[in-house]
């Protein structure tokens, strides 16, 4: 097994456990994946308005489908924590829907609308362009601090002025952050096709 | 041909981030059939998503959480429900991703003289109004603009403004600060996805005439 450190295991590590959960229904994988992720997507989704009964059966139906789509993933596409954000992300989609209408979800949820595997595109040109690698490759040479103001902007949806707050940076820095790390990302992504 | 024009990145990391309106969402994903530079952009948006939670603080998670969810992992998953028979086939409307075929269509209605409006059903409450708009060759838009956003993903054919011309999946996105006049190439019909919020508002005293009569 991987080993576990404070920031649990690395990116071989995730893709080992998941693996292993799916080539052998590793039920000691998978508690290692339960104990590092369900939490934190408890936070994501708590952070996102749900309530906090809400957010722990999220939590609960994100590493269910985890343990089930296993052998979905491939690591050679995304990270192990972008392909579980993907499925956070959509299931809170869906949970959002349920209580708008109060009634039972369609037959195709958040899921298909986000499958774009029928892209008309040769497959190989798609791969490259979009494989884990080059992505990888581009997010490592952006700082850390930029990611951060991605994150907080997009992810955590806050405002300029409490990014502002929360890194103790002024207004403007927030705003120029951003815009750099945008334009930085697309030059990268651009750079390496 | 290569695609010239691009949701902006603010508006690819929301639908990366699942925060886009829905409407909207389908217009980006549209767009994302046919680019392969805003695709490989999303999943970067995704990356930063799985690092984003993956550094999130860890919650409280309920003691026998594993314990109960391990009990549920023999249990093999509620076969998902059969998809949808797609209501625009393949065969129709080239460029158009498959879940929006899925949705309930309308039928074409004329709304203008050789433009006609496809209404398409969102299965969730949206901001946004989702319709294909068919304009015949040479048809020349009345002067517009919008009371909110409405982004515009060409499927076929083209239309020219001031912003320049955009053809197979291009993006365009109008709002209260665009006041234009699209042309359609003279050499065949143009047919988009639109994602609308708001109202049009036609501009000039025959817009105004027309205005009751073009609700869109």
């Amino acid at each position: 097994m991987a080993a576990e450190g404070e920031n649990g295991p690395d990116q071989e590590g995730w893709n080992h456990l998941i693996g292993a959960v799916a080539a052998t229904q590793d039920r000691g994988a998978f508690a290692v994946l339960f104990k590092y992720f369900a939490p934190r997507i408890k936070t994501f989704m708590l952070r996102s308005g749900e309530s906090e009964a809400g957010a722990e059966e999220l939590a609960q139906e994100t590493m269910l489908a985890v343990w089930r789509k296993a052998r979905l993933y491939n690591p050679e596409a995304a990270s192990a924590a972008a392909w579980i954000f993907t499925i956070a992300r959509n299931l809170r989609i869906d949970a959002y829907r349920r209580r708008q209408r109060g009634t039972a979800l369609e037959s195709q949820g958040a899921d298909a609308e986000y499958q774009m595997d029928d892209a008309p595109l040769p497959d190989k040109q798609l791969d490259a362009m979009q494989s884990e690698a080059r992505v990888r490759s581009a997010l490592k040479q952006l700082s850390a601090e930029q990611i951060r103001v991605v994150e907080l902007s997009f992810f955590e949806e806050r405002a300029h002025g409490d990014i502002a707050k929360v890194l103790g940076i002024p207004l403007g820095t927030v705003k120029s952050r951003l815009r750099l790390a945008m334009v930085r990302l697309r030059q990268l992504l651009d750079g390496l096709s | 041909m290569s695609v010239e024009h691009h949701p902006s990145d603010e508006m690819l990391a929301g639908f990366a981030a699942g925060t886009l309106d829905l409407g909207q969402r389908v217009a980006v994903a549209t767009h994302l059939m046919s680019c392969p530079r805003c695709s490989a952009f999303r999943r970067t948006m995704e990356q930063v998503g799985g690092e984003m939670l993956a550094g999130l603080p860890p919650a409280d998670i309920d003691a026998g959480a594993l314990k109960r969810l391990e009990a549920r992992l023999d249990q093999t998953a509620a076969p998902a429900a059969a998809a949808a028979r797609p209501s625009i086939p393949h065969t129709e409307i080239p460029g158009l991703p498959d879940f929006v075929r899925r949705y309930p269509a309308g039928r074409w209605k004329w709304i203008a003289p050789s433009v006609y409006l496809r209404p398409i059903v969102l299965p969730a409450p949206s901001d946004t109004r989702v319709f294909l708009l068919k304009s015949g060759p040479g048809t020349k838009m009345l002067q517009h603009s919008h009371t909110d956003v409405e982004l515009t993903c060409v499927l076929s054919g083209a239309f020219s403004h001031q912003g320049g011309r955009f053809g197979p999946g291009d993006f365009d996105l109008g709002d209260e600060t665009v006041n234009h006049q699209p042309v359609v190439d003279a050499s065949e019909p143009c047919v988009c996805l639109v994602a609308m919020q708001g109202q049009l508002r036609l501009n000039g005293l025959i817009g105004r005439i027309m205005q009751p009569f073009v609700r869109l």
